[in-house]
């Protein structure tokens, strides 16, 4: 048997997966039901059920959500601790790209983070209303979250079956330096036009937000999220580690960089959550001021926190790695 | 303040449909005190609490203070009953683990009252309904008569322009009975709208000026 | 906080209501006490086996005939100090010396000229011990050892049978230090030649020879070369043990979660069966809420918080009581459980907690927890309110 099934919190992570599967499951259930038979202005008794049964719904969304939020830090420090018995592997980054399963992981569960808090979020507005105007769209957001919790969970067993503990993987200097010449960036672009990208695509996703022109500001709010993914592993990375060749999104999780990582990521991912859902909520009807506020402040927050890494470094040493 | 057109309500059981409130067509303005009679079984406390949100119709029209409440989400229709109804239940509903005042501060609550504020309310409900003196008591440790008086001080508490009461003195005595009766008189003085559903014949001696809906078989007679 | 009337009603119905709680606090504060028992007791050996592990050397070379660990020259030492990339060359002797069918003991010979092992030595000894230590025949023995030796009479020195057939007097300079008691309970340290001498080796003969790499990016280059040093070399490092370890204690942990697994499976039939035949009582007071306005919202909320306090509570009180049990009653049965009995071996658990397995339990006991009691809950909260009328 593969010896990661006993590892404790390898274990521990797959189960409760498993139990959040089971309410995934239930949810989907209900929700397939609103859409068939949902009719507010039905008396019936069927509708009434369904309307207790939104309740469980949202019950059932928020645990998901905050579960599934800390389940994703659980994941990510489990796989670093993985390291150790990875031959080559020194990080998570090592562990995670031990197969082709590790990196889609993560991201589905970005992406069913978001979903869920797009869901609670249009949830408390159509709560607010009198009529649900917004129902069949959060159930919409539902199933498209259970089916990506579904997604999850096939690549999580995938991934942890595929992991051979005997054969070496490679670690975060070699997947993400550039070794062998080739540039890592994409669209051809070099560190200093990726820098002039990163700013400008700030600039202009904080304008277009200020100005709520939404097809703008969602290209804007995806482009940057790519350029930022960049910036930070080629550029502002390396003044975190003060090392010009450790290029690494992980390592800064760690306790040796005081988890700056989590307010990095999570303040970008958030702004960038924020943003989207600004777009999609004002598609449907509600301006979400707040959201729009959030995802400027996350943002901002963002740029200011990879700035001051480089600010810091330069004038503690008078040069630039 | 109280409108209600086509009110049926039914319960379907066995593919069989047990018609309990048929037709049901009346209004009821602001600062009435109207009295709803009937035999046991005729369909009063259905009524009741249809027009306290707390059960919906089959069909038909309810609207208080201009609000059509049969259809209405939970959390309006919760917020409509903390802020618009107050309610005094047959057997009082004080809930027993608690002492006289929290049960008072209970709708309060709903209603996101800051705790100071709440507890200064709850106080003036307790004095107002003569029961100040046991505020710190419990339910199971109250006479009948107190216990009503505990949970008139909690259907005011809020202050509320509708009151409903289901056989508020069947569980009384007829001394704590006529003190009731005197308590809604004040109550009605003070502008407020009340309903009571009751077959209890102590009230056919009321001197103020009411109104009388009669039930039957769930109809209006 | 203090002016909020809702925090307010939760505290008080949460006291009020203590008595309800109780089996269900009891039952989880019961799982947690075990889960987190064994995963701080395991913990703790790794810890120890780790911190021991740090002071073992990057690379050790050996001679291997047929699988067999074998004597080697110790002429190839110089040549391994030339490799470019290498420190602290060290010259090992040691083996098992068995005492009789039942008890063996570890004899480690130490090289005083080595500086290495005069600092590690230092450690254990004051000078004047330093000085009687080298100028007579004595050892220093470990607790296991020494108690042996008491059984057997020979409370002041013990007379060692050599391969040669000569018999050996040793005296016993002191006892070592319990704390690190894992290892060297069994343990015998001598001078290098003494050694050689009962473990019979020749006197240009030595076990094996340890050497630091400081670059770890060279280890790999490092060892190939050894490798082509002489026939029949061996060549393991340290990383290789750790992952060994690693694997050893993911094997016993997970087996022991495995079977925690089951229980907290059973710690969620037991929540959802309790909280499914929530009172009558507990249904009426939350159709007397709804009737004075309370919404479903505001009742899956007090609900909510009410969870939460119990999962926070009982997973502190759990924490608590494992870590009286593991580290000041030193985990009675359980160590037996996970040491094997050997009562030969007695360990000091150094109190040590690893926040991830902290998180690890923490994370278990919360999804089986808020899972198990979801739908229960929700059924309680949103109890018809016209149920309050009858
Ligand atoms: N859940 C239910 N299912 C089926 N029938 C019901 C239900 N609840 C009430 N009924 C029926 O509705 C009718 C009216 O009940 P209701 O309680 O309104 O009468 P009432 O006038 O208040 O009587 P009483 O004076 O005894 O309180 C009764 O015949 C009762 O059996
Ligand atoms: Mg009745």
């Amino acid at each position: 048997m593969n010896p990661l099934f006993l590892n404790n919190q390898v274990i521990v992570y797959l189960f409760s997966e498993a139990a959040l599967l089971a309410l995934t499951i239930l949810l989907f259930a209900k929700i397939v039901k609103f859409l068939w038979f949902w009719d507010f202005r039905s008396y019936s008794n069927r509708q009434l059920k369904l309307e207790k049964e939104a309740y469980l719904a949202m019950t059932i969304a928020t645990l998901l959500f905050t579960l599934k939020s800390v389940l994703l830090i659980f994941f990510v420090h489990t796989i670093d601790k993985l390291s150790l018995i990875i031959p080559g592997a020194m990080c998570a980054a090592g562990v995670i790209s031990a197969n082709s399963y590790g990196m889609d992981l993560l991201f589905i569960k970005l992406t069913v983070i978001f979903t869920l808090l797009l869901f609670l979020i249009a949830n408390s507005y159509d709560l607010q209303a009198k009529t649900y105007p917004l129902f069949r769209f959060k159930s919409w957001v539902l199933i498209i979250a259970s089916g990506l919790i579904f997604i999850e969970f096939f690549l999580d067993i995938s991934y942890f079956t595929h992991i051979d503990t005997s054969t070496p993987v490679s670690c975060c200097s070699a997947l993400f330096g550039n070794l062998e010449g080739a540039n890592p960036l994409p669209f051809g672009l070099d560190i200093t036009k990726l820098l002039l990208l990163f700013y400008m695509l700030y600039l202009g996703t904080i304008i277009a937000l200020t100005l709520e022109t939404k097809t703008i500001t969602l290209l804007t709010l995806l482009l940057f999220g790519v350029i930022a993914y960049y910036g930070v592993v080629y550029f502002f990375g390396t003044y975190i580690y003060e090392l010009p060749t450790h290029k690494c999104p992980f390592c800064m999780l760690q306790r040796e960089y005081y988890y700056v990582g989590y307010l990095l990521w999570g303040s970008l991912f958030f702004g960038l959550f924020f943003g989207v859902i600004w777009v999609i909520m004002s598609q449907v009807g509600y301006n979400i001021t707040k959201a729009k506020w959030a995802s400027m402040l996350l943002l901002t927050l963002f740029v200011a926190l990879c700035s001051l890494y480089v600010a810091i470094y330069y004038s503690k040493n008078g040069v630039l790695l | 303040m109280v409108v209600v057109e086509q009110l049926n309500r039914w319960y379907t059981i066995d593919k069989k449909r047990h018609q309990i409130l048929k037709d049901i067509s009346f209004h009821v303005k602001r600062g009435d005190f109207v009295l709803l009679r009937g035999v046991s079984g005729s369909g009063k406390t259905t009524l009741l609490s249809i027009l306290a949100g707390l059960e919906k119709p089959s069909s038909g029209k309810v609207l208080i203070d201009g609000e059509p409440i049969a259809k209405l989400p939970d959390i309006h229709l919760s917020h409509f009953r903390a802020k618009k109804v107050g309610i005094i239940f047959q057997h009082f509903n004080l809930i027993d683990s608690l002492s006289l005042q929290d049960n008072v501060l209970v709708p309060l609550v709903a209603l996101k009252i800051g705790l100071q504020e709440a507890k200064a309310m709850a106080e003036r409900a307790l004095k107002s309904a003569n029961i100040a003196h046991k505020s710190e008591a419990y339910p199971t440790k109250l006479s009948g008569g107190e216990k009503q008086r505990g949970a008139i001080a909690r259907a005011i508490v809020a202050d509320p322009p509708l009151l409903l009461c289901d056989e508020p003195t069947a569980n009384l005595d007829r001394a704590n009975s006529l003190l009731f009766i005197d308590a809604l008189h004040k109550l009605h003085q003070e502008g407020k709208t009340i309903i009571v559903a009751t077959h209890d014949p102590i009230f056919d001696a009321i001197d103020f000026p009411h109104t009388i809906i009669d039930l039957k078989d769930g109809q209006i007679v | 906080m203090l002016n909020n009337s809702f925090f307010y009603f939760f505290t008080l119905s949460l006291f009020k209501n203590r008595k309800r709680y109780f089996a269900i606090v009891t039952i989880s504060t019961l799982v947690i006490f075990l889960l987190s028992s064994v995963l701080f007791l395991s913990d703790s050996i790794k810890y120890s086996i780790n911190s021991q592990l740090e002071l073992e050397p990057d690379l050790i070379v050996q001679k291997r005939l047929g699988g067999r660990v074998v004597p080697l020259d110790e002429s190839i030492v110089d040549t391994i100090a030339e490799i470019y990339g290498v420190s602290q060359v060290t010259k090992r002797v040691y083996g098992r010396y068995y005492f009789d069918k039942e008890y063996s003991a570890l004899i480690f010979g130490v090289d005083f000229l080595d500086e290495q092992s005069s600092k590690a030595l230092a450690k254990l000894l004051n000078r004047e011990d330093l000085k009687r230590f080298l100028s007579s025949e004595s050892m220093l023995v470990g607790e296991g050892v020494f108690n042996y030796f008491k059984s057997h009479f020979y409370p002041k020195a013990y007379n060692f049978l050599t391969p040669s057939g000569k018999i050996k007097s040793v005296k016993i300079l002191k006892v070592l230090d319990r704390r690190s008691n894992l290892f060297s309970n069994n343990l015998i340290i001598l001078p290098q030649e003494l050694a050689k001498e009962i473990l019979g080796l020749k006197s240009n003969e030595i076990s094996d020879i340890a050497l630091n790499v400081p670059n770890p990016d060279e280890a790999a280059n490092i060892q190939r070369k050894l490798e082509g040093l002489f026939l029949n070399a061996f060549i393991s490092g340290k990383r290789e043990m750790q992952k060994e370890y690693e694997n050893l204690f993911n094997y016993k942990g997970g087996l022991f979660l495995a079977l925690y697994l089951i229980v907290v499976m059973t710690l969620s039939l037991i929540l959802y069966q309790r909280y499914s035949l929530a009172n009558s009582l507990e249904k009426r007071e939350v159709a007397i809420l709804r009737s004075l306005g309370w919404s479903i919202k505001d009742l899956l909320g007090l609900k909510a918080l009410e969870n939460i306090m119990l999962v926070l509570f009982s997973f502190t009180l759990g924490l608590f009581l494992g870590y009286l049990y593991v580290f000041i009653l030193k985990a009675p049965l359980l160590s037996e459980l996970f040491l094997g009995k050997n009562l030969q071996t007695q360990i000091e658990f150094l109190p040590h907690i690893d926040y991830l397995s902290l998180a690890t339990i923490f994370i278990l006991y919360a999804t089986t927890f808020l899972s198990a009691v979801l739908i229960p809950v929700w059924r309680v909260a949103t109890t018809e309110p016209k149920e309050a009328l009858s």
